[in-house]
């Protein structure tokens, strides 16, 4: 099964993957794929807080900020469920290398090859984004660059995936796949 | 007419290309209009970013054009979800289009939301 979730921002999209992804898992390994970068002792606080709120409710935590794909290497993936939350987060890392003073162009279309990847040869996989495309901004370039990169991905993800569902008030609607 | 609307980059034109057969000659994309080729009918197959024509009625000061015949495709971009815009001139447009695109929606045979390229008929 391999889920694809969006919507606006607290609409409870990130505990109703955690809730699906544990269901798929059952009693089998559940992966949950931390892709924050810490900058400072505040983010390395609230990592943790994050890592003992999730280990309360069986997940497993694999850093991967990048290249998502590689924790198929150091993961059960015949066997495993994987929750990533979320899209919106990798993009930045990958769009957005630190250090570097421009945008890597190429980063949509490395974030769909490893998201497709992934989702061949894994078990389950919940992806969860953000809906950030019904805003009235007119943005500079650097933003709607970053907002059409990511909708590029969305878009191949909700293509790829059995299920998509925007999350609305914490109420499913889905686009594609039956109720879960 | 069908009004298709969606977040910005959804997939609302390739969808509407698809679903309808469209060639690009069909397709009048609005935000190439100025505020005085606004003041012309819209008589394209296919009125794709209503939402840029409306802030260039704005612009000229003249109300924008609602009624469509029952062949024409709409495509809008949905802009009503973020904050309320400091700006006045943001603020009107996002007021207006509201506005207007309630008005097209009561008239419109159906109405399909776009969502990360995926179609909902909502009405």
């Amino acid at each position: 099964m391999k889920a694809f979730i969006s919507g606006g921002c607290k609409n409870g999209k990130s505990s109703w993957a955690e809730n699906l992804a544990q269901r798929l898992a059952g009693d089998s390994p559940l992966y949950y794929i931390a892709t924050m970068i810490p900058c400072d002792a505040e983010d390395h606080q609230r990592i943790e807080k994050h890592r003992l709120s999730r280990a309360g409710k069986g997940f497993c935590t694999l850093e991967q900020p990048t290249r998502i794909h590689q924790v198929l290497d150091y993961s059960d993936y015949a066997r495993g469920t994987y929750l990533l939350d979320s899209v919106t987060a990798l993009m930045l890392n990958e769009m957005y290398p630190r250090n570097a003073s421009l945008p890597d162009v190429q980063a949509p279309h490395r974030v769909c090859h490893d998201l497709s990847f992934l989702l061949a040869q894994a078990k389950n996989v919940v992806l969860v984004s953000d809906y950030i495309y019904s805003d009235t901004g007119h943005y500079p370039k650097y933003t709607q660059d970053y907002c059409k990169a990511l909708a590029q991905v969305d878009r191949h993800l909700a293509r790829i995936c059995d299920t998509v569902v925007e999350m609305s008030a914490h109420q499913p609607i889905y686009y594609k796949g039956g109720n879960l | 007419m069908i009004l298709i609307i969606g977040g910005a980059y959804q997939g609302k034109l390739d969808y509407a290309r698809q679903q309808f057969q469209l060639s690009i000659s069909d397709i009048l994309d609005c935000t190439q209009l100025t505020s005085e080729l606004c003041q012309k009918p819209l008589t394209a197959k296919c009125i794709y970013h209503y939402e840029a024509y409306i802030e260039q009625c704005l612009l000229a000061n003249i109300e924008p054009q609602t009624a469509f015949s029952p062949d024409q495709i709409v495509i809008a971009d949905d802009i009503f979800c973020g904050v309320v815009p400091i700006d006045s001139h943001l603020r009107a447009w996002r007021e207006t289009c509201g506005r207007t695109l309630t008005a097209l929606a009561i008239d419109a045979q159906s109405v399909i939301r776009i969502f990360c390229g995926l179609p909902l008929k909502v009405k």
